[in-house]
């Protein structure tokens, strides 16, 4: 067991919960190795924190949550799981989560990569809130 | 930058393993074809760029405004993360 500290406090993890990202997130190419975890205030928000840069962690949103059969067109098989990344905002209609560029993981090997779809349809700033009275499912593309 | 100028079915090749092919040249557009190892990504600038702030600006999310957004989510439980309750 080893532990890391950041803005979630002292976390503890097992070499098993390392998730190696060959070629880094998009822009952080030198930041190759993170942990996965929830933390109760900001859930459904998952993070992905950076064991090599401690400032560094993105919050992420499992694609079921924001649009039907997203995971579907994403993943060719179920030995992965794929996350979105999310931008969020004061406002909560201006958060958005990126559906063109999502996050893959394997799970066997713990291996990530931020992969970038051909599909022009699939927008970078995706609106899943309308407003703080529709909720969730209610996104706009922008 | 390196400038060189070629013709319709002219080559590039960048460290031995990337090949460009000029396939076609029309008014104010040409059509390149790219060989690379798979794990070399290629990707139009414009939208690798747009990525990139997009992380940069989920990379500094504040985690108070995060828990104000996530109240407006279902909250589902993760089995397969490392689990963390700060309360």
């Amino acid at each position: 067991m080893k532990t890391f500290n950041n803005q979630f406090g002292e976390l503890e993890y097992d070499a098993k919960h390392v998730i190696l990202f060959p070629e880094g997130m998009i822009g952080f190419q030198h930041c190759t190795k993170y942990i996965l975890i929830d933390d109760i205030d900001t859930e459904p928000f998952r993070w992905l924190v950076s064991l090599d840069d401690s400032e560094l962690c993105f919050p992420l949103l499992d694609p079921l949550l924001v649009m039907e059969g997203y995971e579907q067109q994403v993943l060719k098989t179920d030995a992965s799981v794929a996350f979105v990344v999310a931008s969020l905002h004061e406002l909560p209609e201006r958060s958005t989560v990126n559906l063109k560029s999502p996050v893959v993981i394997e799970k066997n090997t713990q291996r990530g990569k931020q992969i970038i779809l051909e599909d022009e349809r699939l927008p970078m700033r995706y609106q899943f809130l309308k407003s703080p009275q529709t909720g969730a499912g209610a996104g706009q593309s922008c | 930058m390196l400038i060189l100028s070629r013709k319709k079915d002219e080559m590039i090749n960048i460290g031995g393993t990337v090949t460009l092919k000029i396939l076609d040249i029309q008014e104010g557009q040409i059509k390149i074809g790219i060989d690379a190892p798979r794990e070399v990504g290629i990707y139009r600038s414009e939208i690798y760029e747009q990525i990139l702030r997009q992380n940069r600006e989920a990379s500094r999310s504040d985690k108070s405004v995060v828990a104000r957004i996530a109240a407006h989510l279902p909250k589902p439980g993760g089995e397969d993360a490392m689990r963390r309750d700060t309360n």
